[in-house]
C-alpha cells in the first residue's frame, strides 16, 4: 500500500511542472484535483495552495499581498515591489493590493511563508501583550 | 495584571505609535491550521527548531506556544496560554529563542508558575537574568564527588540514609505516607540550622489549597525567605505540569552556578509523567507501555542529570534533588518508579504498613538506600549511626518472634528490645527536625546501651530529656558538637554520665 504523500512533496511536484511548463498549467491544475479528489484529500487544497507559492517563491515567482488601512498610491505600490524583489530576489513578482481598514494604519506585506508587519494594529497587539504580561 | 498607570499607558501608546518600528527584516509565518486540548497545529514555519517559542497573533494580544512536533506538513505546538483565544487561521511567528524563565535571588520567597510569573499577589517579578528551561546537564570533568552533607533533620535519613550535597535521592510511597512531609521538613532544617541552602519547591498538579497551607507553614517556620515554589495545580494546562520540573532546575541553577547550594524538590514526578503522557498522546506520538511515550524515561533522566556538585573550578556549588514518585498499593516495580529509582542515587522507600502502626516517619530500613553513603555524612553521625542499621535489620528478622517472648534465649530478647528501643527512637513529630547534636546524643544513648533500662515506651520522653539536660548544662559542649565533628573521648564520656543518669528516672 502505498504510503501517503506529504503536502510539501505535492507541492515540489505541481511547482516544478507550473515552471517547467512542459505539460499546459490547466492541465497540471487538474491533475493535483484529480489527485486530491481520488486520495480525499480535498480538505487540505487550502494548504497544498500556500505550499505550491511557497515552492513558486523559492523558485522565482512571488505572490505579495499588501494590506492597508487606505489605497496606496502608484509610486507606494511601486517601492513595495522594489522592496520584495530586493528582498527575495525574485524575478517574477505579481503584488495584490487588499485595503482593510482594522489595520489603522500602515502596511502589511504578506509573502508566501513571510510577512512585515508594519501596521498599527500590529503595534497595538504588541502593546497589549507587553501590559498583559506585566 | 497589575495596576496600570494611566500617564505611563498614554506615554507607551503615544511613544509605540511614534516609533514603528522600521523592520526591514522579512519574518517567517505561519497559520494555526486547527487547535483543540491545548495543542495548536501550525502550517509553515519550515525553521522552526524543537521548543522554539512560536508567538500566536490573537486580537486579545500574543499567546505563546512551544513547538514539539516538527513534521514535515505542519508544526505541533503546545500552548502555554489560554487556548480559547486561538483560533485557526491566526497568524504565528517565530519568537527567535527557546523557552526561558527569570532567574536570580529575586525570586526568592515567591511563588510563581513555570513561566515566573508571581501567582502569590505580590508584585510583578524582574530579574536581571533569564536561565534556559531545557538544558544540558554538566559534564564530567565539571563534576565533584558528593562529599558535603545535606542535613534533613530527620534523623533516620542523616544515620542510614545520608544524602550529600548534589545527590538525586528518591522519595517514593503510596499515597498519604509522609513523602511531602519528610522533604518540607528538609526544607525546615535548612533555616534552622542555617545551611544556607536554597530551597526550590516545585508543586507539579498539587492543590493550592495545599501550597497555600505550605507557603503558610513555611513562612511560620522562617524558611520561606530562602524558598521558591513553582506551583502548578491540576487544573493547568498539561504543557505548564510538563514544564514545571525543568523551570524549577532552572532557577536552581542559577544557585548552583554561583557557588551556592540549592535544593530541588519535585513533587511528584509520578504527575509530570502522566501530564507528559497526555501532551504525547494529544500531539499523536505512539504509545508505549502504559500508553507513556518512549522518551517518558529521558524525561526524568534529563531533569535530574543536572542536579550535581559542581567541581571547584565551576564554583563548587551543588544542586541537590529530593523527588518524589507515588506509587500504587507499593509497587516499585512498576514502570516509572523503576525508572526513576534507576536514574536516583538511591531511595527512602515509604510504607503504609509502618505509617498505620504508628512509627513516623515510615521510612523501611530494609528497601531504603543512599548509594552515596558514608562519603556525605557527618563524622559526628557517623560515629553513633554504624550500630543502628544493623540493629535494625536484626530486629527485622527477629521481629516475628517477639511473641514467644518468655520461650527465647537472653540474647535474642535482648536483640528484640535493642530493635525495638531503636525504631522508637527513631520516630519524629512533623516540622521538628533534629539538628546534628541532638541526633549524635539521642542514637549514641540507645546504640551504646545507655538507654538498656528504659523500656520502648518510654524512649521518647527518655531522648527529650536527655536532650533538654544537655542543652541546659553543657551549652558549649553540644554548640561544638553540633559542629560534626567525631565527637571526642571526653564529650563521649560526658553524654554517657548524662545518658545514664537520665536513665535511671525512666526504668520500668
Amino acid at each position: 500500500m502505498p504510503g501517503r504523500i506529504s503536502r510539501r512533496r505535492i507541492a515540489e511536484y505541481v511547482a516544478t511542472e507550473l515552471i517547467e511548463a512542459k505539460t499546459s498549467q490547466a492541465k497540471v491544475l487538474q491533475q493535483l484535483a484529480a489527485f486530491l479528489v481520488d486520495t480525499r484529500r480535498t480538505t487540505e487544497l487550502t494548504l497544498i495552495v500556500r505550499d505550491i507559492e511557497f515552492q513558486l517563491s523559492q523558485k522565482g515567482y512571488t505572490n505579495a499581498t499588501v494590506t492597508s488601512a487606505f489605497d496606496l498610491t502608484a509610486a507606494t505600490q511601486k517601492a513595495i515591489e522594489a522592496f520584495v524583489k530586493d528582498k527575495t530576489k525574485a524575478a517574477h513578482i505579481s503584488l495584490t493590493t487588499h485595503v482593510d481598514p482594522s489595520v489603522i494604519g500602515g502596511v502589511k506585506v504578506s509573502l508566501p511563508g513571510y510577512e512585515i508587519n508594519q501596521t498599527i494594529a500590529h503595534q497595538l497587539t504588541a502593546l497589549k501583550t507587553r501590559f498583559k504580561k506585566a | 495584571m497589575s495596576e496600570l498607570n494611566i500617564t505611563d499607558l498614554s506615554a507607551d501608546l503615544r511613544s509605540a505609535i511614534e516609533h514603528l518600528e522600521s523592520n526591514k527584516n522579512l519574518d517567517e509565518v505561519g497559520i494555526v491550521v486547527r487547535i483543540g486540548d491545548g495543542v495548536a497545529w501550525i502550517h509553515g514555519l519550515r525553521n522552526a527548531g524543537y521548543n522554539e517559542v512560536l508567538n500566536i497573533e490573537t486580537p486579545s494580544g500574543v499567546i505563546e506556544a512551544f513547538a514539539l512536533n516538527l513534521l514535515e506538513d505542519e508544526i505541533g505546538a503546545v500552548l502555554l496560554g489560554d487556548a480559547s483565544e486561538v483560533k485557526a487561521g491566526q497568524t504565528v511567528r517565530l519568537k527567535g529563542t527557546v523557552l526561558e524563565v527569570p532567574i536570580g535571588p529575586e525570586l526568592l520567597g515567591r511563588v510563581v508558575n513555570p513561566l515566573g510569573k508571581a501567582i502569590d499577589g505580590g508584585p510583578a517579578i524582574k530579574t536581571k537574568q533569564f536561565g534556559l528551561v531545557e538544558r544540558e546537564a554538566i559534564g564530567v570533568m565539571g563534576r565533584k564527588s558528593v562529599h558535603e552533607p545535606l542535613m534533613t533533620g530527620v534523623m533516620s535519613i542523616d544515620a542510614m540514609f545520608p544524602i550529600g550535597r548534589g545527590q538525586r535521592e528518591l522519595i517514593i510511597g503510596d499515597r498519604q505516607t509522609g513523602k511531602t512531609a519528610l522533604a518540607i521538613d528538609t526544607m525546615i532544617n535548612q533555616a534552622k540550622q542555617n545551611t544556607g541552602v536554597v530551597n526550590v519547591y516545585v508543586a507539579i498538579g498539587q492543590k493550592f489549597s495545599k501550597i497555600a497551607r505550605l507557603v503558610e507553614r513555611l513562612k511560620a517556620e522562617g524558611v520561606m525567605d530562602q524558598t521558591i515554589i513553582v506551583a502548578t495545580s491540576p487544573s493547568d494546562p498539561a504543557s505548564l505540569l510538563y514544564l514545571a520540573p525543568y523551570a524549577g532546575t532552572a532557577m536552581g541553577e542559577y544557585f548552583r552556578d554561583n557557588s551556592q547550594h540549592a535544593l530541588m524538590i519535585y513533587d511528584d514526578l509520578t504527575k509530570h509523567a502522566v501530564a507528559y503522557r497526555q501532551m504525547s498522546l494529544l500531539l499523536r506520538r505512539p504509545p508505549g507501555r502504559e500508553a507513556y511515550p518512549g522518551d517518558v524515561f529521558y524525561l526524568h533522566s534529563r531533569l535530574l542529570e543536572r542536579s550535581a556538585k559542581l567541581s571547584d573550578a565551576l564554583g563548587g556549588g551543588s544542586l541537590t534533588a529530593l523527588p518524589i514518585i507515588e506509587t500504587q498499593a507499593g509497587d516499585i516495580s512498576a514502570y516509572i518508579p523503576t525508572n526513576v529509582i534507576s536514574i536516583t542515587d538511591g531511595q527512602i522507600f515509604l510504607e503504609t504498613d509502618l505509617f498505620y502502626q504508628g512509627i513516623r516517619p515510615a521510612i523501611s530500613a530494609g528497601l531504603s538506600v543512599s548509594r552515596v553513603g558514608g562519603a556525605a555524612q557527618t563524622s559526628a553521625i557517623k560515629s553513633v549511626s554504624s550500630h543502628l542499621k544493623l540493629g535494625l535489620s536484626q530486629f527485622r528478622e527477629l521481629a516475628s518472634f517477639s511473641q514467644f517472648g518468655s520461650d527465647l534465649d537472653e540474647a535474642t530478647k535482648k536483640q528484640i528490645d535493642r530493635g525495638q528501643r531503636l525504631t522508637e527512637l527513631l520516630k519524629q513529630h512533623q516540622y521538628l527536625p533534629a539538628a546534628v547534636w541532638e541526633q549524635v546524643v539521642s542514637i549514641g544513648a540507645v546504640t551504646n546501651g545507655f538507654f538498656d533500662t528504659v523500656p520502648a515506651p518510654k524512649i521518647k520522653a527518655a531522648q527529650s530529656a536527655l536532650q533538654t539536660k544537655l542543652w541546659a548544662d553543657h551549652k558549649k559542649d553540644m554548640q561544638e558538637l553540633d559542629k560534626g565533628a567525631k565527637p571526642s573521648d571526653d564529650m563521649n564520656a560526658l553524654i554517657k554520665k548524662v545518658a545514664l543518669s537520665v536513665a535511671k528516672g525512666f526504668e520500668g
